[in-house]
């Protein structure tokens, strides 16, 4: 195994040290990084912090407030909601974790080959990236549910599709301004084929930007996972997600609020934490943005 | 402005605002306008204005080709017919457009208009032509609503006024769904055939109207806008005009009645409790006997559904009282079958008891050795059908069957068992449904005949025995020959094992005693021709 040079390592840790630190000084991202950490962690160990299993029934008074049973009271089936909202956290960051990997790969992909390919394919991409962008989120759920049936696996089918534009096009344009760049022809002149350019000259330029844009994106996808399930077209009852834990409580708001006070909360706190943690990531990464410049 | 100001770029300006100053503005701004009296100043009127709200848009406005309930909310009051349902708690007719109207026998019934009952548009006095129209219509079209007519053959004019309506044979629903329903509105043959040459279906465009209101306009999916009828001579209605506003969530018009934008309501079960104790200002809250039937359905045609002795695991292993519990929050009552309390026909019991017995479940689910099987429930994308098939789904989970939800909306529900939108219906296993139906045994049997195997009956429930009682029922006069017939049609669809009645839940409506005074028909529908005014 080749040793890694040591002014090479001191260079990368006092480049993650100086990076760490920085997020760490930025209040808004600490606080950020600290509400993401909350989130993936109660997900992560869902199964040991949960008092209740989600999904018993009658696992105490129906509708009952809040008290110390039941921390953020119980629905209408008399179902822990704490309990409920920490399973939620798993199905919301499966499918942001999920949704985002496929969009950011398929995404990759179809931007460099619509940046560095030829004119006709460029226009032929660009062409089908518009037409699924001009469908909004909601009606093209709509008519993916009515075709496949509300599941977990459409919900993160529809958001991929959908998220997947707007990653190729950051793409697309990057490739095709970074194409005619000195070091590109060089590499062309000295016999390098489409794929090395791509992969080891372009790729690893424009990754960077779309990782801080993929964290600002996970709320959104979150809330398009939970705005779906509100309306019925994401998970199946009774599987546990933010958007049905507002839908089952919407119902009885007039008397029991707090069903839709408990589902509304993960869904700020994750929002919040990943648009503060997002921001400070691209003060960070991004010179030009940074605030003391 | 400086120039240099003018040319700062409008990024710019929006940086110097800062995003988050931005979004505390927006967020103030929000709280502002929420707090402003917006719906009221937007639905503020004059005169007598009644906002009520429909559970549903309308979808056909040609009484011959009626589609549903609330289409025959609004034709109650922009067209007459010979008899009408009275309001209150007892099923009965009393006269409309008819001076007199009797059986003369089992096939004949003699009637003679009222006098000085206009059309619009010019079109005339109403006549006994006009009747005759009206009626044979429905057979000649082949309506969809035919079955309403029943053996129906002619109607004989003798005079201007006057006529005979002749059956091929008895009819006993004519009294209780024909004449006083949808199918037993009367139009003017003139506007009817000048519109529509052949005199077919003239949609959602009346020719002409005949009642105390007519309609001024239809904005899909936002209102129905009726204003009195200027050539109306009959008893002054009570309201200038009706506003109905279609709303399908009853949760939605619950909140938009608190906030003062209607003034009549029907509202959920779920609601209902919290209503009684602790009910808005001003306002009325009365419960009725609802028509309607749920059931649990079991798809006889689905290959996992072959062995009788699983069909009868999932209705032995289903509480009633649980589900509705849970579902209606106690305040709807087990069914005994689909035809509800107080009509000919009423079973004082179903063959399974409502609270099931998960022993015997067990049994029969070992019998067919279907322990741990997986099985699909459709639904309603509606809170309580999600709520009931939640239940179910807990109760079938106790006795080792494994059920996964399906929750559909609305538009793709509706069509899931019919063979004429597609191959869903071999998909469907299990079932919550919910089915209304008008004052006779007649209209619930009629959807659970092998006529009606992938057009309604989606469980494609089919018994010869069945279908030749459905047909004989409707022509025996004497009521208990006649309920015992029904009673046994609901134990043949028990035997098979394709249903499990659930209940006929309830009609709570809300409205505003200082606007309205309402009319209701006995299971709780408004009669919007007599609402009036306080």
């Amino acid at each position: 195994m080749a040793e890694v040079p040591a002014a090479g390592r001191r260079f990368r840790e006092t480049a993650l040290g100086q990076h760490l630190g920085q997020l760490l000084r930025d209040q808004l991202g600490l606080l950020g990084l600290v509400l993401v950490l909350l989130v993936v962690l109660s997900a992560l160990f869902a199964g040991w912090i949960a008092p209740y299993d989600p999904l018993k029934i009658y696992a105490g008074p129906r509708l009952a407030p809040p008290s110390w049973e039941h921390w953020f009271g119980t629905d209408h089936l008399g179902r822990d909601i704490l309990s409920r909202v920490i399973a939620g956290g798993q199905v919301a960051l499966q499918v942001a974790a999920a949704t985002i990997a496929a969009a950011l790969t398929l995404g990759i992909a179809l931007g460099l080959l619509a940046g560095y390919g030829p004119e006709w394919l460029d226009n032929l991409l660009l062409l089908l990236f518009d037409a699924v962008r001009s469908f909004p989120v909601i009606i093209f759920a709509l008519a993916v549910v009515t075709l496949l049936g509300p599941s977990l696996y459409t919900v993160i089918l529809v958001v991929t599709i959908s998220s997947v534009p707007i990653y190729a096009r950051i793409v697309r344009t990057q490739t095709q301004a970074m194409k005619h760049n000195e070091f590109i022809l060089a590499e062309r002149a000295m016999g390098a084929g489409p794929l090395r350019i791509l992969g080891v000259h372009i790729l690893p330029n424009v990754v960077g930007p779309l990782l801080i844009l993929a964290s600002m994106d996970v709320p959104l996808v979150i809330a398009v996972e939970a705005g779906l399930s509100f309306l019925g077209m994401g998970v199946r009852p009774p599987t546990p997600s933010w958007g049905t834990i507002l839908n089952d409580g919407y119902n009885y708001i007039r008397n029991s609020p707090w069903p839709v006070i408990a589902g509304g909360i993960p869904i700020v706190v994750v929002t919040l934490g990943f648009t503060f943690l997002g921001e400070a990531l691209r003060d960070i990464f991004d010179p030009k943005l940074r605030k003391d410049l | 402005m400086s120039s240099e100001q003018q040319n700062q770029p409008v990024t710019g300006r929006l940086g110097a605002l800062g995003r988050r100053t931005f979004l505390k503005a927006g967020a103030t701004a929000g709280v502002v306008a929420a707090t402003l009296p917006i719906s009221q100043a937007i639905w503020a009127q004059s005169g007598k204005v009644l906002r009520a709200r429909a559970y549903a848009d309308l979808d056909a406005l040609d009484p011959g080709f009626y589609q549903n309930a609330y289409n025959v909310d609004v034709m109650n009051c922009i067209y007459s017919k010979l008899v009408r349902y009275k309001s209150g708690r007892e099923w009965d007719w009393e006269l409309e457009a008819a001076e007199e109207i009797e059986q003369v026998d089992p096939t004949h019934i003699r009637f003679k208009l009222r006098p000085g009952i206009m059309f619009t548009g010019g079109y005339g006095e109403m006549t006994a032509e006009d009747v005759k129209f009206s009626f044979e219509r429905v057979i000649e079209h082949d309506s969809p609503i035919k079955g309403d007519w029943g053996p129906l053959d002619h109607v004989e004019v003798t005079d201007k006024y006057s006529g005979v309506i002749v059956l091929k044979e008895p009819f006993q629903p004519l009294w209780s769904i024909t004449l006083p329903y949808g199918a037993g509105h009367i139009v003017s043959k003139k506007a009817v055939t000048e519109a529509v040459a052949d005199g077919g279906s003239f949609g959602m465009e009346p020719p002409a109207f005949s009642g105390p209101y007519v309609l001024k306009e239809w904005k899909p999916d936002q209102y129905v806008h009726l204003t009195r009828n200027p050539e109306w001579t009959g008893p002054e209605p009570g309201f200038d005009e009706i506003r109905i506003i279609p709303m399908d969530d009853d949760k939605t018009a619950e909140i938009a009645y608190e906030a003062g934008d209607i003034d009549y309501t029907g509202i959920s079960l779920a609601s209902l409790d919290q209503y009684k104790n602790d009910l808005p200002d001003e306002t009325a809250l009365e419960e009725y006997p609802s028509l309607y039937y749920v059931w649990l359905g079991q798809n006889l045609d689905n290959p996992e559904l072959q062995d009788p002795n699983l069909r009868k695991a999932i209705q032995w292993a289903i509480n009633v009282p649980q589900v509705l519990d849970a579902a209606y929050f106690g305040q709807a009552q087990p069914s005994t079958g689909i035809i509800a309390p107080g009509l000919v026909g009423h079973r004082e019991a179903s063959l399974i008891p409502p609270e099931g017995d998960p022993e015997k479940a067990r049994e029969f689910l070992k019998q067919a050795g279907a322990e741990g099987k997986r099985l699909t429930l459709e639904t309603l994308n509606a809170s309580t059908w999600k709520t009931i098939a939640e239940v179910i789904q807990a109760q079938l989970a106790q006795i080792g069957l494994d059920v996964q939800i399906n929750v559909q909306d609305s538009g793709s529900f509706w069509t899931m068992g019919m063979e004429s939108e597609g191959e869903r219906w071999k998909e469907i296993q299990l079932i919550v449904n919910r089915f209304s139906m008008v004052p006779d045994p007649y209209y619930a049997t009629e959807w659970f005949t092998c006529e009606q195997v992938g057009i309604w009956n989606w469980e494609r429930f089919c018994s010869e025995e069945f279908d030749r009682l459905h047909a004989e029922a409707v022509t025996v006069t004497d009521s208990a020959k006649r309920a015992a017939m029904y009673h046994r049609m609901q134990d043949l669809m028990e035997e098979s094992g394709a249903y499990r009645f659930l209940t006929h839940e309830g009609s709570p409506v809300m409205w505003r005693e200082t606007v309205v005074e309402p009319s209701h028909r006995p299971d709780g529908r408004p009669l919007y021709r007599h609402f009036k005014p306080v």
